[in-house]
């Protein structure tokens, strides 16, 4: 990557910054159409029941009401975000929140009137609200009715073999969702010099993006168009496709720009109803979730419980995982994204430290009673790195090794077998480099003699994590693109994958700008509109700078074929003897023998367009992302209060298309990292289900003033599998934080938090725990 | 419904405007679903965030927590007020140039809540911005950005850059 760019690598000013900044920006909640009808959903008081009856004649009686759609209204066909396996609306209902009745109605307080006045008669269920107890011989099931599907895939349990395996989503009766195993794991625990056995607990947590869900519908002339909060928009527009039955093409979704999204604004029951309403009124409808509706009905991080056991020798060597996982996977018929969640947990973390040759990692994903689980940023890995990064924290103790040596004597190299990818080789791992240069920038030497500044009852310390995630290699994506050239020689790049606050449209048209010769300012383009843009299966994984740059980068490099060999016919001149750049191509031996692009569009006939498509199936070779954290903490051990003073997040991006934005992305991850750390848990109450904590205050978000300077560092050693040598880094930002605070309050104290978030009460039961032991 | 009404005078961004409003309607839904300014933006409904933050009468406030008719009468500023594209406010300015609005949902409130603060502290210290926009979250930035974009803004604003 010593290829000196104009464009690429440079911070240039992000494309949409000034439209958010002066508020005129239009997000989805912002549409707001003439004649538009206002939605409103019932939801389920209940965690599990079964819908006996619903009355809707009050409900219909009060003026203004339009329409209303319960189960018996609405068309019997599966959609979902992950695979096919909800209705619009079921008979039966499985979590608090779950959507029982829609209304449309001249404004909202009608409609929301009348969602009381819907009189709905349930028969509760025993409800699952604990995923350990859920798989208990003799347990209820968290799912009474399975939707008949057509396309289960190998793996998932069948309904008529329910019963046979309780709530656990997977294989065989009784079994793990997952397991991932080489060598001997007990015998070598048996021979370990060292040994660590821990049991570690994470609370759920939401997503918490600052823009509740909206959806706009309109049908004009048989055209359904949703303006819609989803980050998979052709997702979207296959479901309302096939729960309207209208062909694709008259189905458009613009989702251009989230205000914020994480993973988890995917297709919801939500959007495919409005559609219902905006068709069964023929007007517009609008929903805008509140804001304990955002919380519910969304796609959180799993609780997870973990049993965890390993061992090294005294030369450094890691010899066992051995580690036992529960993950409250909610109510997802045929369990959503868990059992891809549950393979990434089981697998990912024992590819970074790959030189371990036993492993036994099984992760049991249940269906219960509570609100979805998905892919929320740093998706699987942050599940993972918690349990692994402290027992290799422990372990490096354990054996009196720096737990960054003891790390790096153990990690993955280019090359090796991936079981969390088979069939596929990583091309490059940056690792050493992050944790080394992380190391330099906190000052990794102070580390043993922090202690001397303890003062009182505060103790300080430092310690570190290293983690592994994808970067836009999910092998089940695929990114398509379009450059376009006009008359003017104005450039476009259309590319559906949505902004949700990381501009990635900027990022992708300095690559479009790179390759053409332009500035960024000549290129323009749309986003995530179905009805402009090739298909992309948007940005997720971290994977938008790494997939769909590709695509934007082979579309660009399309174009500047097609510029070239019009040129070539045109100017005369054999292509290698052509060059291109500030709109124009000229003939190297003599540049006033030249053509501006827009004349070569116009001869085209008006344009000429390229195209380019990355799809994550093709390629053996693939990239991963890699990063290390260290964080510096004072613990008050009478409070049990912890400060972060210093957190540094290092990173291994290939690449930095755009440092200020990569920066951005990292200090931004950090920063949710450092709430999933100390203060963040969505909690449910333990007997009915119920959210207690779903308004805004109570999720514990970090505020300004949680936050420390975060000190981002960027190690750009390139990735031969992109254009440009870019890895993406969003998500893997959030993974390490967590992690490295524990390790530094081990350091502190010689306490051991295990459970997630660490507030203080947390900490203060560690502390009192290990003087209780120690005396 | 129509008895539900409330004839309510607001001076929003320095033009009067008459509206009728239900009771219930906080000045958020009349700035969004009345005015048309969907700048302001809502994110919880309570107080609880900071991203409806506007200023009434110079004082920065939670527009989600207001009722419309409460407003009435009161010097209503919000975001649209500031600056456009072509001639932003200095604080839009740095905003926009140095990443500190990400997804935008916050960033409205966020710049409000910084003018109300550079109204009457022209240089303030990093601490003191950090108080003073304690009261709007953000979940994208980590807020290193914001207080950068706000402290630059002071300073323009104050002739030195």
């Amino acid at each position: 990557v010593s290829a000196e760019f104009s464009t690429v690598g440079k911070s240039a000013a992000p494309i949409y910054g000034m439209e958010k900044a002066t508020g005129v920006l239009c997000f989805p909640a912002d549409v707001n159409l003439p004649d538009m009808l206002w939605m409103k959903i019932l939801r389920s008081p209940h965690a599990h029941a079964k819908i006996l009856d619903v009355d809707t004649s009050a409900a219909r009686e009060i003026p203004g009401v339009a329409a209303i759609l319960t189960h018996r209204d609405v068309p019997r066909v599966l959609f979902g975000p992950y695979q096919n396996e909800i209705y619009p609306l079921d008979e039966e209902v499985r979590f608090v929140g779950d959507t029982v009745a829609a209304v449309a109605a001249e404004d909202w307080n009608v409609a929301e009137e009348a969602t009381r006045a819907i009189r709905v008669s349930y028969q509760a269920l025993p409800a699952i609200l604990d995923p350990e107890a859920g798989i208990k011989s003799g347990a209820p099931d968290a799912v009474l009715h399975y939707p008949e599907s057509h396309e289960i895939k190998p793996g998932d349990i069948r309904p008529e073999q329910l019963g046979t395996y309780g709530n656990i989503i997977g294989l065989r009766a009784g079994g793990p969702t997952v397991v991932n195993e080489r060598g001997d794991v007990e015998k070598a625990l048996h021979q370990s010099d060292a040994v660590v056995e821990r049991c570690f607990r994470q609370s759920e947590v939401n997503a918490v993006s600052h823009e509740p869900r909206a959806c706009v519908a309109m049908f004009q002339e048989g055209q359904c168009t949703l303006w819609c909060s989803v980050q998979d928009p052709y997702r979207l527009q296959d479901s309302v496709a096939r729960v309207l039955k209208l062909p694709m093409e008259a189905v458009r979704i613009v989702a251009t720009n989230l205000g914020g999204a994480f993973g988890v604004k995917v297709t919801g029951r939500f959007a495919v109803l409005c559609a219902l309403l905006a068709r069964q009124t023929g007007r517009p409808v609008k929903i805008w979730f509140t804001r304990e509706e955002e919380s519910l009905d969304s796609h959180n991080r799993s609780a997870l419980t973990h049993y965890v056991k390993a061992g090294a020798n005294r030369d450094g060597a890691l010899t066992a995982i051995k580690v036992r996982t529960f993950l409250d996977n909610g109510y997802w018929p045929y369990g959503g994204l868990g059992q891809n969640i549950a393979f990434a947990i089981s697998t990912r973390p024992v590819d970074l430290y790959h030189r371990c040759p036993n492993v036994k990692w099984e992760v049991f994903a249940v269906r219960t009673n509570h609100p979805s689980t998905g892919p929320y940023r740093g998706r699987a890995d942050a599940e993972s790195h918690f349990p692994i990064e402290s027992i290799m924290d422990e372990l490096a103790a354990a054996i009196r090794m720096d737990p960054i040596e003891f790390r790096l004597k153990n990690r993955l190299r280019e090359g090796d077998d991936l079981c969390s990818a088979p069939k596929k080789v990583v091309s490059t791992v940056w690792v050493e480099e992050a944790a080394r240069k992380g190391a330099e920038t906190i000052g990794w030497e102070r580390r043993d003699s922090l202690a001397n500044l303890n003062s009182g009852a505060c103790k300080k310390g430092m310690g570190m994590a290293m983690v592994i995630h994808s970067c836009g290699s999910n092998p089940a994506g695929t990114s398509e693109a379009e450059v376009t050239v006009d008359e003017t020689g104005r450039i476009a790049l259309f590319s559906g994958t949505a902004d949700q606050g990381s501009e990635q449209q900027t990022t992708l048209r300095q690559m479009v700008a790179e390759v053409l010769g332009v500035s960024l300012d000549d290129v323009g383009g749309s986003n995530a509109d179905t009805s402009t843009c090739p298909f992309d299966s948007g940005p997720f994984s971290s994977r938008t700078v790494y997939a769909t740059g590709i695509a934007a980068t082979r579309a660009a490099q399309d174009a500047r074929k097609k510029l070239l060999e019009r040129a070539s016919m045109f100017l005369d001149e054999a292509i290698e003897e052509l060059d291109l750049g500030k709109k124009l191509v000229w003939t190297r031996s003599n540049p006033s023998k030249r053509v501006p692009l827009g004349e070569l569009a116009k001869l085209a006939g008006g344009a000429i367009s390229g195209n380019g498509v990355h799809n994550g199936k093709d390629d053996r070779l693939f990239a991963y992302g890699f990063a290390a954290a260290f964080a510096e903490v004072e613990v008050d051990v009478e409070t049990g209060a912890v400060e972060v003073t210093r957190l540094v997040s290092s990173h291994d991006v290939g690449r930095a298309i755009n440092p200020m934005i990569v920066e951005g992305q990292i200090l931004g991850g950090a920063a949710q990292g450092l709430g999933y750390a100390l203060s963040e848990g969505f909690c449910f109450d333990a007997r009915t289900g119920t959210a207690l904590n779903q308004w805004f205050l109570d999720l514990r978000t970090p505020s300004i003033l949680d936050v420390p300077d975060i000190e981002p560092v960027i190690v750009e050693l390139g990735e031969p599998t992109h254009p440009f040598g870019a890895k993406g880094c969003s998500e893997i930002s959030y993974v390490g934080v967590a992690p490295a605070i524990v390790n530094a309050i081990f350091h502190a104290t010689g306490a051991r938090i295990t459970e997630l978030p660490m507030t203080p009460d947390v900490v203060l039961r560690a502390l009192q725990e290990m003087k209780r032991r120690g005396a | 419904m129509d008895s539900d009404l409330h004839e309510v005078t607001l001076k929003i961004n320095g033009d009067t405007r008459h509206l009728k409003v239900p009771s219930n309607w906080t000045l958020n839904d009349a700035l969004r679903n009345r005015l048309d300014l969907t700048g302001t933006k809502r994110a919880c409904d309570y107080g609880g965030c900071g991203s409806c933050t506007v200023l009434m009468d110079g004082v920065d406030v939670y527009s989600c927590s207001i009722l419309a008719v409460e407003a009435q009468g009161k010097e209503i500023l919000t975001i649209e007020a500031l600056g456009n594209g072509a001639s932003p406010h200095p604080l839009q300015k740095t905003f926009a140039l140095s990443y500190a609005a990400q997804c935008g949902w916050c960033t409205p409130g966020m710049i409000m809540s910084a003018k109300a603060l550079l109204d009457h502290n022209p240089n303030p210290s990093e601490d003191e911005v950090r108080v003073a926009l304690s009261g709007v979250l953000c979940r994208c930035t980590g807020y290193s950005s914001i207080i950068q974009a706000v402290l630059d803004a002071a300073r323009v604003m104050r002739g030195e850059a």
